[in-house]
C-alpha cells in the first residue's frame, strides 16, 4: 500500500516536476560524488567533522527527490540510485534547515566542480519548492511579504522614502554650500535612473547622498524614482520566480516611465544580479533600449572620461576588496572594482584567494534575515576572518550590502581591527570638488583692508538689537567710520525710528522679546515704502537651534526676498563695515538728499 | 534559546543578540547591553535616541526610519553612528529592546 503523504509534501513533488529545467536537470544528473566541492565550502571548513554541511550531501537531499519522481533510473531501481520521496512536514522542515540554514548560495563549490554541477541553482530551486508550501524562515517570509505588498523589502512608505531623499539633498547643499545640488525625483527625460537598496533609505542614507554628489559633479542628467526604486529582490533568495519577476518589473517600468536610457544599480550584489541578469527572464521582459549597469561602472566611467576628478591620496589607509559572490561568481564583475579602487585609494591590498575563488561573507543568500542561523553563520565565518586578517588592511571594501552586514558582524565576532566600506564611500571621499563659480559681487566702493577713515560719512545707520552691549559695540564701529547711528532696543521702536528718522541702513537682530526680527523684516518688506530699504541681519547661534535656518524657512514660506546681507555673531568690526559699504553701494547718503 | 548574561542578570535573546521578548525592556536592559555594543557609558544623548526608538516601537510596532530618528532627536546622521558604533539598526535598536530589523541588515 502506498504510504500516505502530507498535503505539503504532495505539493512539493508536483511543483518539482514543473520547475526542473535543463540546467537543473544537468546539475542533478551530473554529480559523480568526487568530493571536490567539500573543501570549497566555508561551512565545511568550520565544521570538518559534520558531513551534513558537504555540498554534495546537501545536494543529495533534492537529488533523492528527483531520482524518485523524475529520473528513470530512480523509478526503475530506487534502492540502487538512492531515490527517496518526501512524505511528512517534518522532512520538509529538515530540508528547510539545509537549504536555508546550511548554504548561502555563494556558488564557490559550483566553480570548483569538474562536472559543472551548479549547487546554488538547485539549492535555490529547493527553497522555492518550500516557499511554495509556506515553509521558510520567518525573516524571509516577512521580507518577501513586504516586497510583494509594499513594493520594497523593508516596508518603507513612499512619503518616508521621499522625505529621506529630500533630507539628503539638504545635507548635501549644506555640505557643499551649494543650493544647486539636487536629488531629482521622477524627472522625465532623465538619461539615468538610480535605484537603491531600501537599507540605504531606512537606516543609512549616507550612500544616497554620496552617489548624488558624484552624479551632480559629473553633470549627469539623472533621477531617482518615487516608485520602483528598490532594486533588491528576495525572489533570488527564496526561489520564488514570480516574486523575482514582480520586483524586477517594477524597476523596469519606472525606467520606462522616465524614458531613461540607463538603470544604474547601487552597490548590492544580489540586487545587481537580480535586476540585470535574472530579472528579464523572471519578468519575461525585453528591454532593448535600456542598459543596466552597476554604479561601479558608472563611477569608473566618470573618472575615465574626466567628468569627476579624484585624489587617491585622500584615501591612504590600507584597504582590501571583498568580492561579493553575486558580483564576482554570478556576474563576472571582478576587474572593474579593482580598477576603480586603484584610482581612488593609494594602498590597495589583494585578499587571497580572491575574485571567483573568494570566500563568502557568510551573509549571502538572504542569511542576514534569518536570525535563527546566526550562530552557524558566525562559526562558518572563520575562514573569512582569517582571510581578512592576513591582508593587514584597516578597511575592507565591498560592493554589496549583504556583504557589508555579514562582514561587519564577523569583524565584531572575531574582533578584527577593521571597518567595512563601499566603493561609493571611497570615491566620494576622494572627490576633488570643482571650485564654485565666483559669486557676483556687488560693486565694492573700496577694497577690503583699505577702508577710508570716514567711509560711512553722511549715512544714517539704525541698530535694532535688544542687547545693550551689542548696540554699543555696533554704534562705536559705525561712528568710527563717520556714520550717524540710531538705536532701538526692540522691533516696535525700530519701526518708529525707520518711519521718523529714515535711516540709510538697518541692522536687525532676529531673536528679540515681544516682536521678533523676522516679523519686523516681513512687515518692512511688505511695505511698498520700505521694501528696498537696505537691511543687514546680525544674529547669533542659539544653543539648540540656528535662527538663521529658521529665518530662511520663514522668508521662503512668506515669499519675501532675502535680506541684503547676513552676519553672524560674534561680529568682526571690519566685516561689518565692509558689508555696510557693499550693501549701501552707490546709494546717495541721506544727508545729501534735498 | 540563547541567554545573554551580564551584571548578574540573564536575558533571553535571539541568535543575533536582540531581546527575545521586547515587552520586558527597562532602562537596565539598555545599560546591560551597552557594553556589548561598544558603549562604555550611556549619556543623555544615548538616552534620547533609546527613548525615542522605544516609544516609536511601542506605538507602531516597527523601527522608525533613520530620517524620523534624526528629525525628532535633532541629531545629525553621523552623530547617531558616533553614539552607536553598530549603527541605528543593530546598535541603537538592540539597546532599546526592539526585535532585530527585518531585511538585508
Amino acid at each position: 500500500m502506498a504510504r500516505e503523504r502530507s498535503w505539503r509534501a504532495q505539493k512539493v513533488i508536483e511543483r518539482l516536476e514543473q520547475k526542473v529545467n535543463r540546467q537543473v536537470l544537468l546539475s542533478l544528473a551530473a554529480c559523480v560524488h568526487c568530493g571536490m566541492c567539500t573543501e570549497q565550502c566555508h561551512y565545511v571548513l568550520a565544521n570538518p567533522d559534520d558531513p551534513t554541511y558537504a555540498p554534495a550531501y546537501k545536494a543529495d537531499k533534492l537529488r533523492k527527490l528527483f531520482k524518485a519522481h523524475i529520473d528513470w533510473t530512480g523509478r526503475a531501481f530506487p534502492w540502487w540510485v538512492g531515490a527517496r520521496s518526501v512524505y511528512t512536514d517534518e522532512e520538509l522542515e529538515d530540508l528547510k534547515d539545509t537549504v536555508f540554514g546550511k548554504c548561502t548560495n555563494c556558488r564557490r563549490c559550483s566553480f570548483n566542480c569538474p562536472m559543472g554541477v551548479d549547487m546554488a541553482t538547485f539549492n535555490r530551486l529547493a527553497r522555492g519548492l518550500l516557499v511554495h508550501v509556506g515553509i521558510m524562515p520567518e525573516g524571509v517570509a516577512t521580507v518577501a511579504k513586504d516586497q510583494w505588498e509594499i513594493g520594497n523589502q523593508m516596508g518603507v512608505l513612499k512619503e518616508d522614502y521621499l522625505e529621506t531623499v529630500e533630507w539628503m539633498e539638504e545635507e548635501l547643499q549644506d555640505e557643499f554650500d551649494d543650493p544647486n545640488i539636487k536629488i531629482p525625483i521622477d524627472k522625465k527625460g532623465a538619461e539615468l535612473v538610480y535605484t537603491i537598496n531600501p537599507r540605504e533609505a531606512k537606516y543609512d542614507p549616507r550612500t544616497i547622498a554620496e552617489a548624488a554628489a558624484i552624479f551632480h559633479f559629473a553633470g549627469e542628467n539623472w533621477t531617482m524614482v518615487s516608485e520602483g526604486w528598490d532594486m533588491t529582490n528576495f525572489g533570488l533568495f527564496n526561489g520564488d520566480d514570480e516574486l523575482g519577476g514582480a520586483c524586477a518589473r517594477r524597476v523596469y517600468d519606472a525606467a520606462r516611465t522616465i524614458g531613461a536610457k540607463r538603470i544604474v544599480i547601487s552597490e548590492c550584489g544580489h540586487g545587481y544580479r537580480s535586476t540585470r541578469c535574472e530579472g528579464p527572464n523572471w519578468s519575461k521582459t525585453d528591454l532593448p533600449d535600456i542598459e543596466m549597469e552597476s554604479s561601479i561602472i558608472t563611477m569608473l566611467r566618470y573618472i575615465k572620461e574626466g567628468r569627476i576628478q579624484v585624489d587617491k591620496s585622500k584615501n591612504s589607509i590600507p584597504v582590501t576588496y571583498h568580492d561579493s559572490c553575486n558580483m564576482a561568481r554570478s556576474c563576472g564583475m571582478t576587474e572593474e572594482p579593482r580598477e576603480l579602487l586603484r584610482l581612488v585609494c593609494s594602498d590597495f591590498r589583494e585578499m587571497y584567494p580572491n575574485r571567483q575563488q573568494n570566500f563568502c561573507c557568510t551573509g549571502g543568500g538572504g542569511a542576514m534575515s534569518m536570525a535563527e542561523y546566526a550562530p552557524r553563520r558566525l562559526k562558518s565565518a572563520k575562514i573569512k576572518a582569517e582571510q581578512l586578517r592576513a591582508t593587514g588592511a584597516k578597511i575592507v571594501i565591498t560592493s554589496c550590502h549583504n556583504c557589508v552586514d555579514g562582514l561587519t558582524d564577523l569583524i565584531k565576532h572575531y574582533q578584527l581591527d577593521m571597518e567595512v566600506k563601499q566603493l561609493v564611500d571611497m570615491v566620494y571621499n576622494a572627490l576633488v570638488v570643482p571650485k564654485p563659480a565666483p559669486k557676483v559681487e556687488v560693486p565694492v566702493a573700496v577694497a577690503p583692508g583699505e577702508i577710508p577713515a570716514k567711509a560711512l560719512a553722511g549715512y544714517k545707520v539704525l541698530v535694532i538689537d535688544d542687547e545693550p552691549d551689542v548696540r554699543t559695540y555696533l554704534r562705536v564701529i559705525f561712528k568710527d567710520k563717520g556714520a550717524e547711528v540710531l538705536e532701538a532696543p526692540d522691533a516696535n521702536q525700530g519701526w518708529r525710528q525707520i518711519r521718523d528718522q529714515k535711516p540709510d541702513l538697518v541692522t536687525l537682530d532676529l531673536v528679540m522679546p515681544h516682536k521678533t526680527g523676522e516679523k519686523l523684516y516681513w512687515e518692512l518688506r511688505k511695505d511698498e515704502k520700505y521694501k528696498n530699504l537696505p537691511i543687514v541681519i546680525i544674529t547669533g547661534y542659539g544653543k539648540t537651534d540656528k535662527p538663521t535656518v529658521r529665518f530662511h524657512e520663514f522668508i521662503a514660506e512668506k515669499g519675501i526676498p532675502e535680506p541684503n546681507a547676513f552676519l553672524e555673531k560674534p561680529i568682526d568690526p571690519d566685516k561689518v563695515i565692509e558689508t555696510a559699504i557693499q550693501v549701501l553701494g552707490t546709494r546717495i547718503p541721506s544727508d545729501q538728499i534735498q | 534559546m540563547p541567554i545573554f548574561e551580564v551584571n548578574g542578570r540573564k536575558y533571553e535573546v535571539d541568535e543575533d543578540g536582540f531581546l527575545q521578548d521586547p515587552s520586558i525592556w527597562n532602562e537596565d536592559v539598555a545599560k546591560d547591553f551597552a557594553k556589548s555594543e561598544g558603549i562604555d557609558e550611556l549619556t543623555d544623548e544615548h538616552w534620547k535616541v533609546i527613548h525615542y526608538l522605544r516609544n516609536y516601537y511601542l506605538q507602531y510596532g516597527i523601527a522608525p526610519m533613520i530620517r524620523k530618528l534624526c528629525k525628532e532627536t535633532g541629531f545629525k546622521l553621523n552623530k547617531i553612528y558616533e553614539l552607536f558604533p553598530s549603527g541605528p539598526a543593530k546598535g541603537a535598536c538592540k539597546l532599546a529592546g526592539l526585535p532585530k530589523p527585518t531585511g538585508c541588515v
